[in-house]
């Protein structure tokens, strides 16, 4: 059975985990298909917001500038950014004007999408995405191994914790410093669910 | 904006000053009038040192006027670092309030007979200039100090700190912020050097009891800047990506796309790129009480500068750039924003070009001086160059003096000038530009994403090959005009995406000027542009050859994507067939 951990942190604690979502957070999901269908069918991004503020796509380091035939396989890196200045910004906007000057790094395969199943993409999100997009995994939840979350403790002790939520294992309350040793110990390399809910002190 | 301040240097009994009418060079501002001059004026092929070359300091067609984003201005000469036509932009207050005195440039000629180092102070009365050996060798943030407890907190100031009086290759020419700090750089091409050699230290600008220069049509341009200053508010670039995390917000995309140069353009990707992207830099700074958003001169509604505070809480510098960033962060394998920000500091301290200095520094890693990630290593290398130390002086003339005197074959520079943060492995087309630009490689020469609504040079298939030289051209036609009018080049998104604000941007010259310009004139303006600079270049010895980048990048293998850079010489002699 899949350990889950739950945990409730303040709405300005996501600028805190933004350098998770730069590095990538790593989400179990149908694979198989476009990156079209992982963003709205499975994350629940609508059109629109895929069409208008998703500018620039990365698959595997590659620029993607149809996320309709891009097709996510198991194990992908999939990287979302908002806008991006300066000639690089627009060289990389999927589709634009000045996407022949990094056609080195197109993604130009055009394959059929493949049977679907379960499997594991590393999301990135980038600058504007990350509070846009971001509350959204985070309450779907996504992986984390022991060690990961060791330095993320270590890192961030103290008020950036919500007293007034506690942490929970399975439904149970444990203390924030003892974490790695409730869920983990003693194999820091396994993983489990963490999902996050953002929401400020409801006494205040 | 109908005289020139014309500043002998060498003149009989000490430097002289002229103020004469523009004359040809009427309706010209920048970039534009920086490169005429050079092209007029300087023989091509005279030692850029030397009496024969001349310093232009231009504001654009536009500064001084309540037109938001139009403070930049415009250094050129013949550049000591690449040989070459240079012009070198910045940002900071001094466009504006030069503008405002009503000066179309200030040229400095001619050189002093011996190495008395001049302050130059020109207000609404005159020009006042004034030897001043107690300015010698005095960093930027002490000697704008001593000219603000002297001239008062309303000066602005141009100056040249170690670097440019010690003539070095790297040297740069400051401009003060609204804070009155010396955070804003003429960086590129040795401009500093030729300041020094001028044996001018400091130039104080004081607009205390001029105006706003008037349009022709006050209402017409008026209303042209309410939908200007709208439409930079509304796109998403310019309104939202560029204020909340400046431009190091490209760290991210660049590393992912494995364009990102890390250890001296060995790799695409860095490790430690997350602790030094513009998101987390925006974090650092606000939670030390710095600031995320500012802008560099006054009008600026972008705002894509902050204020970088130091453990304690005390300002250190200005925000670091992502140029800055990357060259001294991933480049040198330093993932420590704190090491970065001094870097950057000294940098502006010491008046050097935080591209050049940064890659300057990877080429001395590569060659063993210190090792990759080695911050406090960099820091005292910088420190040399403050000092001038004999190995100061050698990386401060920039990387590929320190790559020839230390053997290192790895050497990413174009016409002597160090290459910006993109590698051209991964992003080919900017490499045509970095190769065949006339200002040795420089990411800004093809910068204004604007060719589109310009239309310049017709519509491009951009997933056709070919495209790549067709838009470099474009991009540096584009780019050659908006220099001119003294417009920050991040406008170019807005004015890409939304042909109103594109519009608004012409009504606004034709406004002022009372001129009818269209798209095509525009155009017509880069174009000229680039012609003299060419011609400049060609008759000071350079050739198609000088239009390629180092061999290497043809030869090695660039991770993860294992990328070399394929675009043909004999396209790459295309760019300029138009």
């Amino acid at each position: 059975m899949e350990k889950i951990l739950s945990l409730t942190l303040k709405p300005d604690s996501l600028k805190t985990l933004s350098r998770f979502f730069q590095q990538g957070v790593l989400i179990k999901t149908l694979v198989g298909g476009s990156i079209q269908d992982l963003l709205i069918r499975d994350l629940g991004l609508t059109p629109e917001y895929l069409e208008t503020r998703i500018q620039t796509i990365f698959l595997n380091g590659k620029a993607v500038d149809d996320p309709a035939r891009a097709i996510v396989r198991d194990g992908a890196t999939l990287a979302l950014s908002g806008a991006m200045p300066g000639l690089v910004g627009a060289t990389f906007r999927r589709g634009g004007t000045y996407a022949s000057l990094r056609q080195a790094i197109t993604l130009t395969a055009t394959e059929e999408p493949v049977s679907e199943r379960e499997g594991q993409v590393i999301l990135k999100l980038f600058n504007l995405l990350v509070p846009e997009i971001g509350p959204l995994v985070l309450a779907k939840g996504f992986w984390i191994t022991g060690k990961e979350l060791d330095t993320f403790v270590e890192n961030y002790p103290g008020n950036f914790w919500a007293p007034w939520a506690p942490v929970q294992v399975a439904g149970k309350d444990v203390d924030v410093q003892a974490l790695g040793k409730t869920i983990w110990s003693p194999n820091k390399e396994e993983t489990v669910l963490i999902k996050i809910t953002l929401r400020p002190n409801p006494s205040l | 904006m109908d005289k020139l301040l014309r500043i002998n240097m060498g003149a009989d009994g000490g430097p002289k000053a002229s103020e004469v009418p523009v004359g040809n060079y009427a309706g010209m501002g920048g970039r534009a009038l920086t490169s005429a001059v050079v092209a007029n004026e300087v023989p091509p092929t005279c030692h850029p040192l030397g009496e024969d070359n001349k310093l232009v300091i231009a504001p654009g067609m536009l500064s001084g006027t309540t037109a938001a984003m139009s403070g930049r201005l415009s250094i050129g000469c013949k550049s000591p670092l690449t040989g070459g036509i240079k012009e070198a932009n910045a940002g900071g207050q001094p466009a504006q309030v030069l503008a405002r005195l009503g000066y179309a440039a200030i040229i400095l000629e001619g050189k002093p007979k011996d190495d008395t180092l001049y302050k130059i102070f020109i207000n609404k009365d005159g020009v006042k200039i004034t030897p001043d050996n107690s300015l010698k060798m005095l960093p930027n943030y002490d000697l704008v100090a001593k000219m603000k407890a002297e001239y008062g907190d309303k000066m602005t100031c141009l100056s040249i700190g170690p670097a440019g009086e010690m003539k070095l290759g790297a040297a740069s020419i400051a401009c003060t912020d609204m804070e009155q700090r010396p955070t804003r750089h003429a960086g590129r091409g040795g401009v500093g050097a030729v300041m020094g050699a001028k044996g001018v230290k400091a130039i104080i600008l004081d607009d205390t009891g001029k105006t706003m220069r008037a349009p022709k049509d006050p209402e017409k341009f008026k209303e042209a800047t309410k939908i200007w200053v709208k439409g930079l508010q509304a796109h998403p670039v310019t309104g939202q990506g560029l204020p909340a995390y400046g431009t190091n917000v490209l760290t991210n995309v660049l590393n992912e796309a494995g364009g990102y140069p890390t250890y001296n353009f060995k790799e695409g990707r860095f490790s430690g790129a997350a602790k030094i992207s513009g998101e987390a830099q925006a974090e650092l700074e606000t939670s030390r009480g710095g600031l995320a958003t500012h802008g560099c001169h006054r009008g600026c509604v972008i705002r894509c500068s902050g204020t970088f505070n130091d453990k304690d809480g005390h300002y250190l510098t200005k925000q670091p750039e992502y140029e800055t960033v990357w060259a001294h962060g991933g480049n040198c394998g330093i993932d420590d924003l704190d090491v970065i920000a001094q870097l950057d500091f000294l940098d502006d301290n010491y008046g050097l070009d935080t591209i050049e200095m940064g890659a300057t520094i990877g080429v001395a890693m590569e060659a063993g001086l210190i090792k990759f990630g080695d911050g406090q290593g960099a820091i005292k290398l910088i420190k040399e160059v403050g000092q001038g130390t004999p190995l100061g002086r050698i990386l401060g003339s920039g990387a590929a003096v320190t790559g020839k005197v230390f053997g290192v074959e790895r050497v990413p520079v174009v016409k002597g000038q160090a290459m910006p943060a993109y590698d051209p492995r991964a992003v080919q087309g900017i490499g045509v530009t970095y190769a065949t630009t006339t200002q040795g490689a420089d990411h800004t020469a093809g910068y204004a994403v604007a060719t589109n609504i310009l239309n310049v040079g017709g519509q491009v298939d951009p997933l056709k090959p070919e495209g790549q030289i067709e838009l470099s051209r474009n991009l540096q036609i584009a780019t050659a005009a908006i220099d001119s009018t003294g417009m920050c080049l991040f406008i170019a998104f807005a004015i890409m995406d939304q042909p109103e604000t594109f519009q608004a941007l012409l009504d606004i010259i034709n406004a002022f000027y009372g001129l009818s310009l269209t798209a095509d004139d525009v155009t017509a303006l880069g174009k000229s542009v680039l012609k003299n600079e060419r011609e400049f270049n060609f008759k000071a010895g350079f050739t198609k050859e000088q239009d390629r980048l180092p061999d290497f990048f043809k030869k090695e293998l660039l991770a993860p994507h294992n990328v070399t850079f394929k675009v043909k010489d004999e396209d790459l002699d295309q760019v300029f067939n138009w």
